[in-house]
């Protein structure tokens, strides 16, 4: 723990965070349509997405996993919202993954019961760019008919097991997809496959 | 005193001095969440130029559950809530300073974190305490001692005659 790397945090803490949390329920309403969230902080090396998302979503009932913190972020979203920490992907109420091919399968994550679906972990993924990638083909709630995206960085058993967590549903692990000051939602209830080529 | 435990909790959280550097730092830190607005902002001008003052935590107010203890047991009980502010700022690159006082006085609150940080620069320390903690501390201990006095003197002590048969 570095105090000296401690970065300031939101602006203006109640405006910044309920336009945060406006445009979270806006982007996993519309899965597959990008939202801005709003530009990086100060000193914190996270995407402004990714910063503003743990400042406004995380408090000191939600345990967070960091899945790499080589730039000692953790103290800092301890400072400013008290938010414990999770050393366990199953503990997790949100966890940070910033290095997708390391990452853990999603099953590892909490994945609620069927009487407290909500209890399941949100995962917050960092991606290089929402473009560029496989195409995937959104089907479900919040989408009509169907919306293809091309996220880069995330390997196809990654979709193979987002299939399986739609097919969990009402469990499963919800996901927001963050690229620099953009997010995308991708909750448990849509359905992914791969695109046709056409 | 209702204010040492968020005071303490931030140290914790906060700081990375070794243990026999920061032994005075709950003391001053006591000083100055007593101290008036105008005592610290008297104090300002005297520091000269200063480094670039970074808020980390804007001032907020709260609240906070006070405790008390009642009884020759000593058991807690919840006294009330009382409205304290908080904030923490770093002067330039240096170490983060950190305040936490009664009421609700936001500018009186980012001074004291100010002069947190700075007393435990080691350049600006030993000015900062013989000038500005010190007196305070005086003040303050005055201030207490003669509010202790007026409610002695109005003390009542009250005797029991031993009864029935000795």
């Amino acid at each position: 723990m570095n105090q000296r790397h401690l970065a300031g945090g939101l602006a203006d803490g109640v405006h910044d965070s309920q336009n945060t949390f406006r445009a979270l329920l806006d982007a996993m309403a519309r899965p597959g349509q990008a939202r801005r969230l709003g530009p990086a902080l100060p000193g914190v090396a996270l995407g402004g997405a990714m910063a503003r998302l743990l400042l406004s979503l995380a408090d000191d009932e939600t345990a967070v996993w960091w899945q790499h913190d080589g730039a000692g972020l953790a103290p800092w979203l301890r400072f400013h919202t008290g938010a414990p920490l999770a050393d366990q992907p199953q503990a997790a109420a949100f966890a940070v993954v910033t290095d997708l091919s390391q990452m853990p399968c999603l099953a590892d994550f909490a994945q609620g019961s069927p009487a407290s679906p909500e209890q399941s972990t949100t995962l917050m993924l960092e991606l290089p760019a929402f473009e560029g990638g496989v195409p995937q083909a959104w089907r479900g709630p919040g989408i009509e008919n169907v919306t293809v995206v091309n996220l880069a960085g995330l390997s196809d058993e990654f979709w193979r097991q987002c299939q399986v967590n739609q097919v969990g549903f009402p469990q499963g692990v919800d996901m927001v997809l963050t690229c620099g000051e953009w997010a995308i939602g991708l909750p448990r209830s849509t359905q992914v496959q791969p695109a046709l080529e056409r | 005193m209702p204010s040492n435990l968020p005071i303490d909790l931030d140290i914790c959280m906060t700081t990375e001095l070794p243990v026999q550097k920061q032994a005075s730092r709950p003391a001053w830190l006591a000083v100055l969440a007593r101290a008036s607005q105008e005592d610290l902002a008297a104090c300002l001008p005297t520091l000269g130029p200063l480094p670039e003052v970074h808020t980390i935590r804007p001032p907020e107010v709260g609240m906070m559950m006070v405790r008390g203890r009642i009884g020759g047991t000593g058991n807690p009980f919840n006294l009330g809530e009382a409205s304290v502010v908080r904030c923490a700022v770093r002067v330039g690159e240096g170490p983060l300073g950190v305040s936490c006082a009664l009421g609700r006085d936001k500018p009186r609150a980012k001074l004291a974190a100010l002069f947190d940080a700075l007393l435990q620069d080691p350049q600006q320390h030993d000015h900062l305490q013989q000038t500005l903690i010190e007196p305070l501390a005086q003040a303050q201990r005055q201030q207490r001692h003669s509010r202790q006095q007026q409610a002695a003197d109005s003390r009542v002590e009250f005797f029991t005659l031993v009864r029935g048969e000795s």
